[in-house]
């Protein structure tokens, strides 16, 4: 009886992770089971970690919801590539932001364009009522948002 | 054999001329500034010795040495991270060779010793007082001006709360971020360690991560991208624990984050996992904290959360809701009408400009954004006619101006995950079944029921693993195995207007069936249902669930019997110390065995504090032709 219990409980956990199989989501899911990274990242921690000093894809448009980071050429101008990188990234958080007219998203735009604490609501409200001309149809680029937004100022 | 060591003679005379001419270019090019002092070197090496360097704790975190049976060996895997043959389980022989190593100078230039274990050269520079001119090393200037530009502030432990619908997930993740000069979250560095699996089919998965057989690698980067998986994807509540950290600690902590670059250790689920190989960096910042040591069969990402503030680093606890969470706010902050012109213009009706109040318009116009974005991330609407929808939206929004009251965007924190009930529970009680008397005892470690408080945990999700319950009839005066759930997993998510999830449940394990001789028999069982529930303002969460039971035994005819059948059930809380679950079940068996199972149960749950409760079940079951009653009360200890 106990050796039919315990191969009872070794098929057990066989089944145990065909069950978690589908309780998974393909998405990363945490450190216990189910938890993954789907691409090989060989060598890439300090390649993302200099992110904010190197160029990535610069230009995106709505709907980037991956967060995906590839490296390229090292910028002289790490805090504009900064700035395009954070753009490029986070367009559609961004976007509502500045329809609210304030939000995280927003605030850290204006760090990075280094808008003074002090006029920071007047930035805010400028960008809000000049949402149709920052965003002015759905194929806009981060590069375009940028641009339409230094024109503002 | 012969050809073989005539080739590898070949080779090694190509590498004897590629030294040559390297060596040549050394003595053509390098100013008298490198020149290296040999005997320097056996300086250091005998100063080191003096010191016992190698038995030094600090050495040991850097290492990740940890003591053996007979000797230290290192947890990390990966051969690049020694630069002794035997460094894994020598650290005096891997100290020498690091400083050996520091002092060649024919060390790859594009990626210097001193660069990849610039915490061990940082560490030994100061330790052993080294003098760099002679010593011929600068270190790695490059990775230093790095961390001047960045100025690492502070850090921060992020504690991803369980996936919606996805109760496994509940075990969780936990991470770090570290915020730099410009201070903005958003934009801090997270650092984070997982294993790296290609493998797609479950069980193979489960198997190699149980047992180590995936590498494990730490990825950095903004949180921001973190942030969009975690809260706008996977739908999962965060919790960010401010950590105490000074910042010449933290600095540290990056020296050691720099060398595990692209090092891999074996991964293991349930023990050396994200949540441990944090407790190395948080060890390295600060050499005096106890955390790799504690004793770990298996560390559940929140019990690590506890140790570090048992430690004295946490200082605070900040909530980060995801957009599901959002999105439920918003609405039930709307009436009706409100809410259905949030879906209609989520699903592009255009926005009509009423006579409704500017609050009610800004918030059905916000909860139509997030919706929509839920939706698009979900793979519910093509991108094209999600921007178009979504530029509608916020070019709407955008005329409103701003909320007069931001107060409204702050969502409410319910209770820190950390303050909740802790992971491992021994349950002891009594009970009658039918007429005979019991007493019974239960242990599991890990998670959470759907009877116990909810505080801290994420309502109608249930994880539990390996719950064993022995029981004890004095009628016959004899201990046996009432049941084993090896897991038993259970995902009540309501339905509403807006999120439309599927309810489902799967039990594996040993449990108890009533057989033709009125007796109850050990059957191992698997037990998958799905179904739907919905929450009533007055019945609190209701559910349906259609479900199969495999249920094998040599007590059954044929050795096993397959059923199929449906459970409905409601679970509501009248206080927040008192939860009552009431259910009821019935399954029909075909095939090789034919019968009838029906149970009806009532469960109640009363709180004494997060870590102590008592439960109540009553239950009535009819199986064949057998009916049975069964009271029980346990005693619950969660530690």
């Amino acid at each position: 009886m106990k050796k039919i219990l315990l191969a009872l409980v070794l098929v057990g956990l066989f089944i145990l992770p065909a069950t978690l199989g589908f309780a998974v989501n393909k998405d990363n899911t945490g450190c216990g089971l189910g938890y993954m990274i789907m691409q090989g990242n060989d060598g890439l921690l300090f390649q993302v970690l200099a992110v904010t000093t190197n160029g990535t894809f610069a230009n995106q448009t709505f709907g980037i919801t991956s967060g995906t980071l590839e490296c390229e050429k090292p910028s002289k101008f790490a805090s504009r590539e900064k700035l395009n990188t954070y753009v490029a990234e986070n367009m559609d958080n961004l976007a509502t932001d500045i329809a609210k007219g304030q939000g995280e998203y927003l605030n850290t735009l204006a760090v990075l364009m280094e808008v003074p604490e002090g006029s920071r609501s007047d930035f805010y409200v400028k960008l809000q009522s000049n949402f149709s001309q920052i965003y002015p149809s759905t194929d806009v680029t981060s590069v375009d948002v940028l641009t339409n937004i230094e024109s503002l100022m | 054999m012969y050809t073989g060591s005539g080739r590898r003679y070949e080779r090694s005379e190509i590498c004897i001329s590629f030294f040559l001419f390297v060596i040549l270019y050394f003595i053509s090019c390098i100013s008298p500034v490198h020149a290296r002092d040999v005997s320097y070197l056996e300086e250091v090496l005998a100063q080191a010795r003096r010191q016992r360097l190698h038995e030094d704790p600090y050495w040991h975190i850097l290492v990740h040495y940890k003591k053996k049976a007979f000797q230290f060996e290192s947890l990390v895997d990966d051969p690049r991270f020694f630069l002794a043959p035997d460094g894994k389980t020598d650290p005096q022989a891997e100290l020498e060779a690091t400083i050996r190593a520091f002092f060649d100078p024919d060390n790859d230039e594009s990626d210097p010793v001193a660069c990849r274990f610039v915490a061990r050269y940082e560490w030994i520079r100061q330790r052993l007082d080294l003098d760099p001119e002679r010593f011929g090393t600068t270190g790695c200037p490059s990775f230093m001006d790095f961390l001047d530009r960045i100025d690492p502030q502070s850090a921060t432990l992020v504690f991803p709360m369980a996936h919606l619908n996805s109760p496994a997930s509940m075990f969780g993740h936990t991470l770090l971020t570290v915020e730099t000069a410009d201070k903005t979250k958003l934009l801090a560095y997270s650092i984070s360690y997982s294993a790296v699996a290609h493998e797609t089919f479950g069980p193979l998965f489960a198997f190699k991560g149980l047992f180590g057989l995936y590498p494990g690698y730490f990825a950095v980067m903004p949180y921001y991208a973190k942030l969009q998986q975690y809260s706008d994807v996977d739908h999962r509540d965060i919790w960010e624990y401010p950590l105490n950290l000074r910042e010449d600690e933290i600095r540290k902590m990056m020296l050691h984050i720099r060398e595990l670059n692209s090092i891999a250790s074996d991964y293991y689920f349930f023990s050396e996992n994200c949540s441990y190989l944090l407790f190395f960096l948080l060890e390295a910042a600060r050499p005096d904290l106890r955390l790799t040591d504690q004793f770990h069969a298996w560390l559940i990402p929140l019990d690590s959360i506890r140790m570090i503030e048992e430690q004295g680093l946490v200082t605070d606890a900040v909530y980060r809701p995801s957009r599901t969470t959002k999105i439920k706010y918003l609405a039930s902050h709307l009436p009706e009408d409100a809410q259905d012109k949030a879906l209609a213009l989520s699903h592009g009706d255009p926005f009509s400009d009423t006579d409704i109040p500017e609050m009610e318009k800004m918030m059905t116009l916000e909860l139509a954004g997030e919706y929509l974005q839920y939706l698009y991330t979900s793979g519910d609407v093509p991108q094209k006619t999600y921007q178009q929808r979504f530029l509608n939206i916020l070019q709407a929004r955008s005329t409103l101006g701003s909320a007069p009251d931001e107060t409204m965007y702050e969502i409410p924190a319910p209770l820190r995950p950390d303050k909740g009930h802790r992971s491992n529970r021994l349950a002891i009680g009594a009970g009658l079944d039918g007429d005979d008397a019991f007493s019974e005892i239960r242990i599991r470690p890990a998670y959470h029921h759907l009877m116990d408080n909810d505080n801290g945990y994420v309502e109608g999700a249930q994880l539990i693993f390996a719950d064993v319950a022995l029981r004890y009839y004095p009628s016959d005066n004899k201990v046996s195995l009432e049941s084993l759930d090896v897991i038993d997993i259970v995902s009540l998510t309501p339905r509403d207007k807006f999120l439309r999830p599927v309810s489902w449940k799967v039990k594996t394990g040993l449990t108890r069936l009533t057989g033709y001789d009125d007796e109850d028999h050990l059957v191992y069982q698997i037990n998958p249902g799905g179904g739907f529930a919905f929450r009533n303002d007055i019945l609190g969460m209701m559910y349906v669930m259609m479900e199969t039971d495999l249920a094998l035994s040599g007590a059954l005819k044929g050795n096993y019997a397959a059923g199929i059948g449906c459970s409905a059930g409601m679970i509501k809380c009248p206080a927040d110390f008192w939860k009552i679950h009431v259910f009821a079940k019935t399954l029909y068996y075909g095939f090789e065995d034919h019968f009838n199972a029906f149970e009806a149960t009532v469960q109640q749950n009363l709180s004494i504090d997060a870590d102590r409760s008592i439960s109540f079940d009553v239950s009535r079951n009819r199986t064949h032709n057998f009916y049975e009653t069964q009271v029980k009360v346990l005693w619950n200890l969660f530690f």
